[in-house]
């Protein structure tokens, strides 16, 4: 039963598909078109490797200044006919699944617009024709998932967690009760990768070279350059050192088309150092030579005019303090250790200490280093002494959500919950809806 | 559909009796399709959610509300901290070789810099 099931997670960045019952989906793929500056025409991008989540790194061409379609905007699917070329590039190329003897497990963020539902289901049952559908939400999922591998654990005891998905498109704080997302409690920032990109875009290009064009480009560097800090008033202190003294400096080297295509960090030794600004014992002197000597040559000191590099201090770790504090920066909203307490406020009181105490991090912008430490020494201010709070990270924070919904494409009630062809087309998108709770 | 006809599997363009205007209807062979597609602020603004009601939750209801602690002030040239503002541009600044720099942008270039934290004068 569980063979015919496409399990579909279908993000703002990333598609992530496969069979239901497996542990992790067979495709990785994002979920844009792209057109490369050498081409003409927007082509498909290539799949992922499962070692990499980079786009850039996977992509067999030049990525620089390519331009992008993305079917989804802010979270929803808004450009249905180029999902369509997405998704047909995908079922026929790449899973290889004949859609009329398949069923489709869809994730569908919270609160999607009843005409993008709409849109969305003329596009499963009549489009491709699939057989059945399924639409979930990622938290309830990600709390299935967390709940089948503990068994012992809080979270599948007293069966509610709050899932917070830091993703592509925004931020949602939802509290899970008894496998079904609690609505009314969910708050949500929006902020998340993309948004976080284009602010690293704005100040790069403000402060160095412009790159207002490389959203691949700056996606990497923002993958492999940023961190959560856990005190911005004393890092930016040591931002402001000149020399070696200052921890944070990194120099990034952009792509020149002739000797490499892909930018690179110049010396990966310096971007670890930020690791040195807390809690580490002041380094001796011999340790200070010993750096010297294994360290760089003059050569790698210097900056290099005629190559396209620059150097980023501050803007690593003050891009994703944006999520802990977006009013910083101007936006009108509460950062997400504040979002996190008032999604628990509105649950029922009883609930309060449960849900501090199963914190589940799940989404691609949770990825930054230290981004858990960070999270916990805002949240501990703000919630009552004698809870205990606790967060859980998942150990692939991209796959959970696909793992949550494999896992329930295997169970054996799944056919019974799903939407079929037959009911659609007597019922109607709305009336089918219904079915799925949300 | 009377069984006859679906085993016999003629392609037919499908009627559905909920929708007021049918899949064909909509896209009609031979005909290039265009831009069919809407931002989410018409869309959002099409779902009419300013007349429901306030205690059920939306997607416009459910953002986060504004933060109750003082933001950081941070210079919007260097990323420093910023513990003077201009009066003038109101453009926050780290030290005194910042405010010489501030001084002598021309105002568009002030508004761009303040657009970085959203915070530029904006005409309507």
């Amino acid at each position: 039963m569980s063979s015919n099931v496409i399990v579909l997670d279908n993000g703002g960045s990333l598609i992530k598909a496969g069979q239901g019952g497996e542990r992790d989906p067979a495709i990785i793929i994002p979920n844009c078109l792209y057109r490369p500056l050498s081409s003409k025409k927007f082509q498909n991008p290539t799949p992922l490797p499962s070692s990499t989540t980079s786009i850039i790194d996977a992509a067999s061409e030049d990525l620089t200044s390519a331009a992008v379609r993305r079917p989804i905007d802010r979270g929803y699917l808004i450009n249905p006919d180029l999902q369509r070329d997405i998704w047909a590039h995908l079922f026929s190329s790449l899973l290889h699944v004949s859609p009329s003897s398949t069923s489709l497990l869809l994730t569908e963020h919270l609160f999607t617009l009843p005409s993008i539902q709409r849109a969305t289901d003329e596009l499963v049952f009549e489009d491709f024709g699939f057989k059945a559908l399924y639409v979930a939400d990622p938290p309830s999922l990600v709390h299935l998932y967390e709940a089948s591998r503990r068994p012992y654990g809080l979270v599948s005891k007293a069966q509610c967690s709050l899932v917070v998905d830091c993703g592509f498109s925004f931020t949602h704080a939802a509290p899970v009760f008894q496998n079904f997302t609690v609505n009314y409690a969910v708050k949500r920032i929006d902020l998340g990768g993309k948004a976080l990109t284009n602010y690293l875009k704005e100040l790069v290009s403000y402060r160095a070279v412009n790159v207002m064009d490389e959203t691949f480009i700056m996606d990497d560097v923002k993958e492999k350059l940023c961190f959560v800090s856990l005190d911005v008033a004393r890092d930016l202190q040591i931002a402001r050192k000149r020399g070696r003294d200052n921890l944070l400096r990194c120099t990034y080297v952009l792509p020149d088309g002739v000797n490499h295509t892909k930018g690179f960090i110049k010396d990966p030794e310096e971007a670890r150092r930020y690791t040195l600004t807390d809690g580490a014992p002041p380094r001796s002197a011999e340790a200070e030579k010993d750096m010297d000597l294994t360290g760089k040559s003059e050569e790698r000191k210097r900056t290099d005019l005629t190559k396209n590099e620059f150097d980023l201090t501050n803007e690593r770790f003050l891009v994703p303090e944006m999520i802990f504090q977006p009013a910083d920066l101007g936006m009108n909203e509460a950062g997400l250790a504040e979002c996190i307490v008032r999604a628990v406020n509105s649950c029922h009181p009883l609930l309060h200490p449960v849900l501090y105490e199963s914190i589940i991090l799940t989404g691609g912008s949770t990825l930054f280093p230290r981004f858990v430490e960070r999270l916990e020494r805002d949240l501990r201010p703000l919630v009552p002494d004698d809870y205990h709070v606790k967060i859980t990270t998942q150990e692939d924070p991209i796959l959970g959500v696909w793992r949550g919904g494999s896992l329930l494409a295997s169970s054996p009630d799944f056919e019974g919950m799903c939407v079929t062809k037959s009911e659609y087309e007597e019922h109607g998108s709305a009336r089918c809806r219904k079915r799925f709770f949300h | 559909m009377e069984p006859e006809v679906v085993e016999a599997e003629l392609v037919l363009p499908t009627c559905l009796s909920f929708k007021k205007i049918q899949m064909h209807e909509k896209y009609p062979k031979g005909q290039s399709r265009g831009r069919q597609w809407k931002h989410l602020k018409q869309i959002l603004q099409a779902e009419n959610f300013q007349n429901g009601s306030p205690d059920e939750p939306n997607y416009i209801n459910i953002e986060s509300p504004p933060s109750m602690h003082p933001p950081m002030r941070i210079c919007d040239m260097t990323g420093f901290e910023a513990p003077y503002s201009d009066p003038r541009t109101n453009l926050r600044y780290a030290n005194t070789d910042v405010f010489k720099m501030v001084r002598s942008l021309p105002p568009e270039y002030v508004q761009r810099y303040l657009a970085l934290r959203n915070a530029a004068v904006v005409l309507k």
